[in-house]
């Protein structure tokens, strides 16, 4: 499987009158992790819905190899490969595996009238996504609970339902908003345990969004730091440290910061 | 394990053969309540997948409903194509479907209260039609039902005689075998679409809309999918109805019909096969059997007599009316919730051995205190 480049270039999204993001690039380089940092209301979850297709750019492109995604639905984002998980968990009823299970929609084929009537065909296939996602679950730390209802899982878990359930798109690129927060510190050190090991094992690129610095700096190859919805800062996370502008940015809102969590 | 796996097939075998019992015992009366009750039974899946599963309020089924019922009867019928019967069914369900198509765009851009506000729009549209276009639905008088016809064998009283182990099958025994396979075929395909791939689509559209789409899930595709297929359950629902009551009258098609079928899936519990055959067949049976034994009832008032009590139609709907607020009230997943809750109340002894290696397996502080402020 081949990774393809992610470009961010120029893209400025306004809401009445708000400039959400003004004008921001960056580019994720194949196979690694990218993070987005930055106060509350910087835009990173903005240019995350940006990259999913829910928003449409006022202007700039976003492109995926040699596709453009800038005016795609949603799904068809997500059956190119790039799959994401939500600041708050957002599964849906039923166990751990229907919530993976859904992961596997785009590479699965049974329609309407094949699933009705069980054909051979629909069930063979059900049958191969649901070991493919009992793997994935095992890989994203949920084994023994791939039958139980989501409702019943601790938050940690839940955080880890919603990443198992992105990865059962096969992505080429991953986004996280927020995987770790919310999480105690083992959970934390689990969590990004998680990631580092399936970005390893599956080769894909990561677009990470996170408010723990300790998780930043760990995971990360590259960081984009935004604020009011420009980028500020850009490079690797030693570099990004150093910034006098990030440094301001961050010590300006200190207030503000906890709140994300 | 191994006993068990044969235990659910051996058991719908069990009650198959259970279901076709009643024409050998039961009189006419209690096959038409059967008949009524397996007939919104298949309309009120339909409507459970549509509102259940898939979250969208219809107050619209009574229009899919009669699509099927007057589609069978003029394309059966004369004035109409005059089709053979058999064919003339599977048109009118197919035709039903195109109606939940044709209704996509607009169920495509509205949501909960405002779909459901639109939806009701369709009764009267319909009802209205029903009315008026005296040629199609022969208006307020309505029309009679040609009885299907299988391959030379009628579900009438007498086309051909037959006698199966002395007792003679008329119209009611026959078509409460009708009746049985189209649930039967109700029940296997929407079991099928629930447990596989568009099933799980379509709840995930009810829970978040955004998360669905992210997840490729193509949502306007999906929700109209869901209108389509819902009202050809219900079509196939009215071509039943119409072949018990051998007559269509627009009345019956009106709005208290829809509101009937939404009380049946929320009574049944939403989005379950079972609970809304469960619902239907309370909410259908109940107005049926008070009115046959309203003068052994306290507080109903024998139809036909002026003595002071309820009718037994309004003592039904006040019963149901109840049932729903206790449900709601005390068991807001329905009849399905509360046999799935009574049946694991009834064997504790499994669970807790399921639950004990997977709640030690992963890490260990799983209790926590709930760091994270608003």
């Amino acid at each position: 499987m081949t990774v393809p480049q992610l470009e961010v270039r120029d893209v400025t999204v306004r809401f009445a009158g708000l400039t959400a993001l003004d004008e921001v690039s960056f580019t994720v380089t194949p196979g690694t992790t990218h993070a987005l940092i930055g106060p509350n209301g910087a835009g990173k979850s903005t240019c995350f819905n940006v990259l999913s297709g829910l928003y449409r750019p006022a202007s700039g492109t976003v492109r995926l190899g040699d596709t453009d995604l800038t005016r795609l639905a949603p799904h068809r984002i997500a059956a190119l490969g790039v799959a994401r998980t939500f600041q708050n968990i957002v599964t849906t009823e039923g166990t751990v595996a229907d919530n993976l299970m859904l992961g596997r929609h785009v590479l699965s084929r049974a329609g309407f009238a094949a699933s009705a009537l069980h054909l051979p065909r629909a069930v063979r296939e059900q049958r191969e996504h649901l070991a493919r996602a009992r793997e994935i679950a095992e890989l994203a730390g949920l084994d023994g609970h791939f039958d139980t209802p989501v409702a019943l899982l601790s938050y940690g878990d839940r955080k880890r339902v919603e990443l198992a359930r992105a990865l059962c798109l096969e992505p080429r690129v991953l986004l996280l908003d927020e995987p770790v927060a919310g999480m105690n510190a083992a959970e934390r050190v689990r969590m990004a345990e998680v990631i580092q090991h399936v970005r390893t094992e599956l080769g894909l690129s990561v677009v990470l969004v996170e408010h723990d610095m300790g998780l930043v700096m760990r995971l990360a190859d590259e960081v984009t730091v935004l604020d009011f919805g420009r980028r500020i800062a850009h490079g690797t996370p030693d570099e990004v440290r150093r910034d006098p502008e990030v440094l301001r940015a961050y010590l300006g809102t200190a207030a503000g910061e906890e709140d994300a969590a | 394990m191994s006993d068990r796996r044969y235990l659910k097939p051996a058991a719908a075998v069990a009650l198959a053969l259970v279901l076709c019992l009643p024409p050998f015992y039961l009189d006419a009366f209690w096959l038409r309540i059967g008949l009524f009750s397996v007939a919104a039974a298949i309309g009120a899946v339909g409507l459970s997948l549509l509102s259940g599963t898939a979250g969208q309020l219809s107050l619209g089924h009574a229009f899919f409903l009669a699509v099927g019922a007057y589609g069978y009867t003029w394309l059966a019928g004369d004035p109409g194509p005059g089709l053979p019967t058999a064919l003339a069914a599977v048109l009118a369900v197919l035709l039903a479907g195109v109606a939940g198509g044709l209704f996509s765009p607009v169920a495509g851009r509205l949501r909960g209260v405002y779909l459901g506000v639109a939806t009701l729009a369709l009764v009267f549209l319909g009802h209205h039609l029903l009315l008026t276009a005296d040629s199609v639905t022969g208006g307020f008088n309505g029309r009679s039902v040609p009885p299907l016809t299988l391959g030379g064998f009628g579900f009438t009283a007498d086309d051909p005689e037959l006698t199966v182990l002395g007792v003679p099958f008329g119209a009611e025994e026959r078509l409460w075998f009708l009746g049985l396979a189209l649930f039967g075929l109700t029940w296997f395909t929407a079991r099928g679409l629930l447990r596989s791939r568009p099933g799980r689509a379509l709840a995930a559209l009810r829970d978040s809309e955004t998360a669905a789409a992210v997840m490729g899930v193509d949502v306007a595709r999906y929700r109209s999918a869901a209108f389509v297929v819902s009202s050809m359950y219900a079509g196939l629902a009215g071509v039943l109805l119409a072949l018990a009551f051998r007559r269509v009258v627009p009345d019956y098609f009106s709005l208290a019909l829809s509101v009937d079928y939404l009380a049946m899936i929320v009574i049944g519990g939403l989005g379950s096969v079972a609970g809304a055959t469960a619902g239907a067949v309370f909410v259908t049976a109940l107005p049926l059997l008070m009115t046959r034994y309203a003068d052994q009832l306290p507080l109903v008032a024998t139809p036909g007599t002026e003595d002071g009590g309820v009718g037994p139609t309004e003592a039904a709907r006040y019963l149901y009316g109840a049932a729903i607020v206790v449900i709601l009230l005390y068991a807001p997943d329905g009849l399905h919730g509360l046999a799935r809750r009574v049946r694991a109340r009834l064997r504790p002894h499994p669970a807790p051995a399921e639950q004990t290696p997977a709640s030690t397996v992963p890490s260990a502080p799983a209790v926590r205190p709930k760091e994270h402020t608003p």
